[in-house]
């Protein structure tokens, strides 16, 4: 029997939504001891799924239809106070960001233990003891420690284990797990990944597990349903779904995923820009009332872009390697260190000599929804810098409608505002005004990660040939070694503000010399996996 | 240790302040039309310019400004603030007679609206959209609205003149003389009109600002892993929303300690209430300058004493507050 | 830039911000043309002290020494409005200029402003603005500044916080590697993504002020020249116990007024920053 069965699941979005249901029409089953991923990008409905198996949606979200069955009961049908005691005993759940997860207010070893004091009719003591037990089954270390400590002075993956231990508490039946690891880094994702495959096969536990990324389904599913538009197109065992993909979406999707192949170096080209000894620390606070406080971001940086070169600066969440990006580009003053450009000092220029490079080397932002300011056309976006460096209007908006022409956007974006477009379009507009200077290098910090797959896909198609037709020179900041292996001639390693490692693609890839590159390398979700190109036809 | 080291950061920024208010005090002296030992003298009547001569020497009217600051500072921190010309006497024993009541009458206000407000707020956060939510609302958007002296007159004239329950002046029933707990209970009665005066406006601001607050700790995430662990909706209110929604209700309400001391100038006026307030409104009918800067110095000192003891609470509540600063 | 049909749309959604808009209008328009109606001096004695409201000749009574209370209503108006805009507007720009400069700049300039502006804050307000009009000698001019005075720290802090967010976000940045001049930053990309905000603390910031100035001329701080709602129920203080209507109905024009401001400055909230407002919730 299944240990979960979802029937004709309906979810209905609130009237005044884009679209009348979220979920239509989906079913499903779920095998005790079974890891089953739900894969789909932003708006299938995948995690509203998950929230209405724990009848948890927002409230103006509701179930219109269907059955949940855990264990032969029907979810749906319980009573709140019937729902509470199921959450917990049979069923638990997990969430993205283990940084909002937890109650800033409250002891880690306390809001663990409140699920037993609320459940369970055990003593004090034997809750506490309990708490222990959990909080070591999780491998968080030093556990008579950590009970004590507020969330505020845990890692991120240290929360992600609280979060695990508090849903074990009660032994569920199933454990429902929404995007755990989208917001760790990737050898933290490893090793949570690893936990919770570990954990669930020693108490045979069902995992519902919710993820946008192909990798981590190649990690850890034992079958995968993917969800598009709320509906399930294909649902099978792993090795079927990722390998030989039957429906038309998953195939683009998984055509989409950058494969972990290291791209050939094209040549050997003199350097655009030489970075020598660059650095920088944070300092803040250190007036009359607060206490100072000093981050080493950057320490003493060397680092070569050759022309027409991309470099890749690859790292977790504080190497330094954004603060590198906008020291070279200078958003950031550096503490110390020089930047030759083109036989210009970057660093030291003058404020007037700045301006004049500054259109040499322009910058493409992460966030499509942050980068282009909402008040203004999109035209205007574009033409401004060619404006501020004396090109006269009429040419500048002509210039403006020829870029977006080259980004693949109709001149009719020219006076429309940046909210009516979606996330990649925003990001083309974001290429053409930094290709409107006609600069010689780019500086990308994460420019795809805020994008879905298939998306992602296509704008990095873009960059490439961008790239290739006007021979930019690309510094490529990503946390994400399968983008970096497809974009990058070279790449540079980063960790705690130093370079670790740097090298040709296909030397970092296949012959790392430093162990933390190793690590990084051996941390990427789905490294085995090699994604086809071919599919069957369906 | 941290919140030790917070404690006497504030301590310390408290000090600063006090220091900026007493030259902020003497530049304003300095500033305002006419002769300061005019001013200092209070204009109307007491005047006379052997008077003024012997004022400016004291003070040393004549020596370069600088001089006089050093002089003035001097003067203020050992609790020299001046001489009321108008009333014959120093203006700190003014002062000192006249805190007690101020005190007891904002202490009350301040716990009074605080409790009430954040009581109300919590409340109507738990019946949105239901017509006690509503009454609430109104509620707190009237008293919002509503000049503090108005509230005072109209309180006078529905529970004084028509209804008879209260007292409407003073702190105490003239020529009674009562001793011990019979006096406790005169004054609670005095008390009870003017304090909720001056209450009801703050008890709005807290009210609505307490509904938000807990509107928007409602949608946190760490209220949805409350809920996923299934924890009854009553301890997910209790222990994980009321906590971190209070926090900034906390906050503020120090920073508004402020203007309920500034309030209470205009209650103290409308009930006949001997403290600070009804000296200021008698020290500016009079123009007796001395005693008006007089008190806003002693209020400052009031507010940043305030401010200081709600840090304290919030470093109580708090285990970020390192972190801060 | 969603045009003013949207806004409307998403104002008028809150009914309690058109009722207060109307409420505005009609207090605006007695400011305005009232005066016209009531051409005779709000100081002269009109008729018999002490006379009860709802008579046909004075709707509102009149005042101890026989002033027509509706005719002083009507003259304080315009003296409420007044005081209550200018002083808002000197404390707006004053705080948009401070904010500004410390939020775009940060560093020292940001923490010397920032400790001048706490200093101004920690001050209670009232007792000084009382202070001030005391010392200057009462005025609509110092009254205006008084207020002004207590007033601005609360907008540059706004402000300054919007210019620390807004001057990290991306599309700042862009401009920067544009190229672009600190005069385009902030006038064109910063600006104007922080005035929804501005409003909103400004319209209820006149509220405040007006609230304000009424305290300061029932304490007899007012312009001695201009009839005022404070002044009138200043002035009736005394005689409460024997005609209350000569301080219910100013009282009642403060609250009319003051609740539709902040009526208004709600509906501009939800109209100015959809997304912070209770819609969804």
């Amino acid at each position: 029997m299944a240990l979960l069965s979802v029937r004709n699941l309906k979810v209905a979005l609130p009237v005044n939504a884009d679209r009348a249901f979220a979920v239509k029409d989906i079913s499903f089953d779920l095998a005790p001891g079974e890891i089953l991923c739900i894969v789909g990008e932003s708006g299938s409905g995948k995690s509203l799924t998950a929230a209405a198996i724990m009848r948890l949606l927002p409230r103006s979200v509701t179930i219109a239809g269907g059955s949940i069955e855990l264990e032969g009961r029907d979810l749906a049908s319980l009573t709140e106070a019937d729902m509470r005691t199921w959450r917990g005993h049979r069923l638990a759940m997990i969430f993205q960001e283990p940084m909002t997860a937890l109650n800033p207010l409250m002891r880690a070893g306390a809001q663990i233990e409140e699920i037993l004091e609320v459940h369970t009719d055990l003593s004090a003591a034997a809750r506490r003891e309990r708490v222990l037990e959990l909080m070591r089954a999780v491998n968080l270390p030093t556990p008579e420690l950590l009970r004590d400590a507020y969330p505020f002075r845990l890692s991120g993956g240290q929360r992600q284990r609280v979060m695990i231990a508090m849903a074990l508490a009660l032994d569920p039946a199933l454990l429902i797990a929404d995007e755990p690891t989208t917001a760790l880094d990737v050898t933290t994702q490893k090793q949570i990944l690893a936990l919770i495959k570990q954990i669930q096969r020693r108490r045979n536990m069902g995992v519902l597990f919710i993820t946008h990324d192909f990798g981590v389904v190649a990690e850890i599913a034992d079958r995968v349903a993917v969800m598009q538009h709320g509906e399930i197109v294909e649902i099978g065992c792993t090795a079927d779904v990722l390998n030989a993909p039957r429906h038309p979406y998953t195939q683009k999707l998984i055509a989409a995923v950058p494969r972990l192949e290291p791209r050939k170096t094209v040549t050997d080209t003199s350097p655009l820009l030489t970075a020598r000894r660059v650095a920088k620390t944070f300092r803040t606070g250190g007036g009359l009332f607060t206490k100072k406080r000093v981050v080493p971001a950057v320490k003493d940086v060397d680092l070569t872009i050759g022309a027409g070169e991309t470099l890749g600066v690859v790292g977790e969440s504080g190497s330094g390697k954004s603060t590198l990006g906008r020291l070279l580009i200078r958003l950031i003053a550096a503490d110390g260190g020089e930047v030759s450009f083109g036989g210009a000092d970057l660093l030291n220029a003058s404020a007037a000599r700045l301006r004049a490079l500054r259109p040499q080397v322009q910058m493409i932002f992460q966030d499509p929804y942050a980068s282009l300011n909402p008040r203004r056309k999109v035209g205007q976006i574009i033409a401004d810098g060619m404006l501020a460096h004396g090109m006269p209007q009429g040419n500048a908006f002509a210039r403006a409608s020829e870029l977006l022409g080259l980004v693949g956007l109709d001149a009719g974006a020219m006076d429309r505002y940046p909210h009516e477009f979606s996330g990649g379009q925003r990001q083309r507009i974001g290429i053409a005004r930094a290709l409107a200077l006609n600069p010689k290098l780019l500086i990308a910090d994460e420019p795809v990660s805020a994008l879905d797959v298939s998306v992602q896909a296509q704008v990095l198609d873009l960059l490439n040939d961008i790239r290739r037709r006007f021979n930019l020179s690309m510094l490529f900041i990503t946390h994400d070694l399968r983008v970096a292996a497809q974009v990058s001639d070279r790449i540079a390693v980063m960790r705690l503000g130093e370079i670790v490692e740097t090298g040709p693609t296909e030397q970092i890839f296949l012959r790392p010399q430093h162990p933390y590159t190793m690590e990084l390398l051996d941390a990427v979700p789905g490294k085995t996996w090699i994604a086809p190109t071919v599919f069957a036809r369906a | 240790m941290q919140r030790l080291q917070f404690i006497a950061q504030r301590v310390l920024k408290g000090v600063v302040v006090l220091l900026g208010i007493i030259v902020l005090n003497f530049v304003l002296v300095r500033l305002a039309p006419g002769d300061p030992a005019t001013v200092m003298a209070g204009e109307a009547g007491a005047a006379d310019e052997l008077f003024l001569q012997q004022l400016r020497k004291e003070f040393g009217l004549d020596k370069p400004l600088h001089e006089q600051l050093v002089v003035y500072v001097k003067n203020v921190v050992t609790l020299d603030l001046g001489f009321s010309y108008r009333q014959q006497r120093p203006v700190s024993d003014l002062l000192m007679e006249r805190a007690p009541a101020t005190l007891l009458l904002t202490g009350a206000a301040f716990v009074l609206s605080l409790v009430v407000g954040v009581a109300l707020g919590v409340f109507a956060s738990m019946l949105v959209g239901r017509w006690s939510d509503s009454l609430i609302t109104v509620f707190a958007l009237f008293f919002y609205a509503t000049p503090i002296f108005w509230v005072g007159l109209m309180g006078v004239l529905l529970f004084s003149v028509t209804l008879g329950w209260l007292p409407s002046f003073g702190m105490y029933t003239v020529g009674a003389n009562l001793k011990g707990a019979a006096l406790a209970f005169d004054v609670s009665r005095h008390l009870v009109l003017p304090a909720l005066t001056l209450a009801l406006f703050h008890m709005a601001v807290y009210a609505r600002m307490t509904r938000a607050s807990m509107l928007e700790m409602k949608d946190q995430d760490f209220v949805r892993t409350a809920r996923a662990k299934g924890l009854p909706e009553s301890r997910i209110v209790r222990v994980h929303i009321l906590r971190n929604a209070v926090l900034p209700v906390i906050t503020i309400a120090g920073v508004k300690a402020g203007y309920l001391i500034g309030g209470s100038i205009v209650v103290e006026t409308v009930f006949a209430w001997p403290g600070i307030g009804r000296l200021a409104f008698e020290a500016v009918l009079q123009r007796d300058y001395n005693v008006l800067l007089g008190v806003f110095f002693l209020t400052s000192f009031m507010v940043i004493a305030f401010n200081l003891i709600t840090d304290v609470v919030y470093s109580l509540i708090d285990p970020r507050i390192e972190l801060g600063a | 830039m969603h045009g003013a049909r949207d806004f409307w749309k998403r104002f008028s959604r809150n009914k309690g911000a058109v009722v207060g808009l109307a409420i505005l209008v009609l207090v605006l328009a007695t400011a305005i043309f009232g005066p016209l109606l009531f051409p005779t001096s709000p100081w002269e004695m009109t008729g018999a002290p002490f006379q009860r409201p709802f008579d046909p000749e004075f709707p509102l009574g009149t005042d101890t020494l026989g002033r027509d209370v509706l005719s002083g209503i009507v003259h304080g108006a315009r003296v409420s409005l007044l005081i209550g805009f200018v002083a808002t507007l000197v404390a707006v720009i004053v705080g948009v200029i401070l904010g500004a400069l410390a939020g775009y700049y940060g560093g020292i300039i940001d923490d010397l402003l920032m400790r001048f502006t706490e200093f101004f804050q920690t001050i209670p307000s009232f007792v000084f603005a009382v202070v001030l009009v005391a010392i200057f000698t009462p005025s609509i001019a110092s009254i205006v500044a008084a207020i002004a005075i207590v007033s601005w720290p609360a907008v540059a802090r706004l402000v300054r916080g919007e210019f620390l967010t807004l001057r990290t976000r991306e599309f700042v940045q862009a401009s920067v590697v544009l190229g672009q001049p600190a005069r385009h930053i902030i006038f064109v990309e910063i600006l104007p993504n922080a005035v929804s905000p501005i409003i909103v603390a400004g319209s209820l910031m006149v509220a405040t002020a007006i609230l304000t100035e009424s305290s300061l001329s029932f304490l007899g701080l007012g312009d001695p020249n201009l009839m005022s709602w404070g002044f009138m129920i200043g002035a009736a203080r005394t005689v409460i116990r024997t005609a209350w209507w000569m301080s219910f109905f100013p009282g009642l024009a403060i609250l009319l007024t003051v609740l539709a401001l902040n009526l208004v400055g709600e509906g501009l909230n939800d109209a100015l920053n959809p997304r912070l407002s209770r819609e969804g919730r």
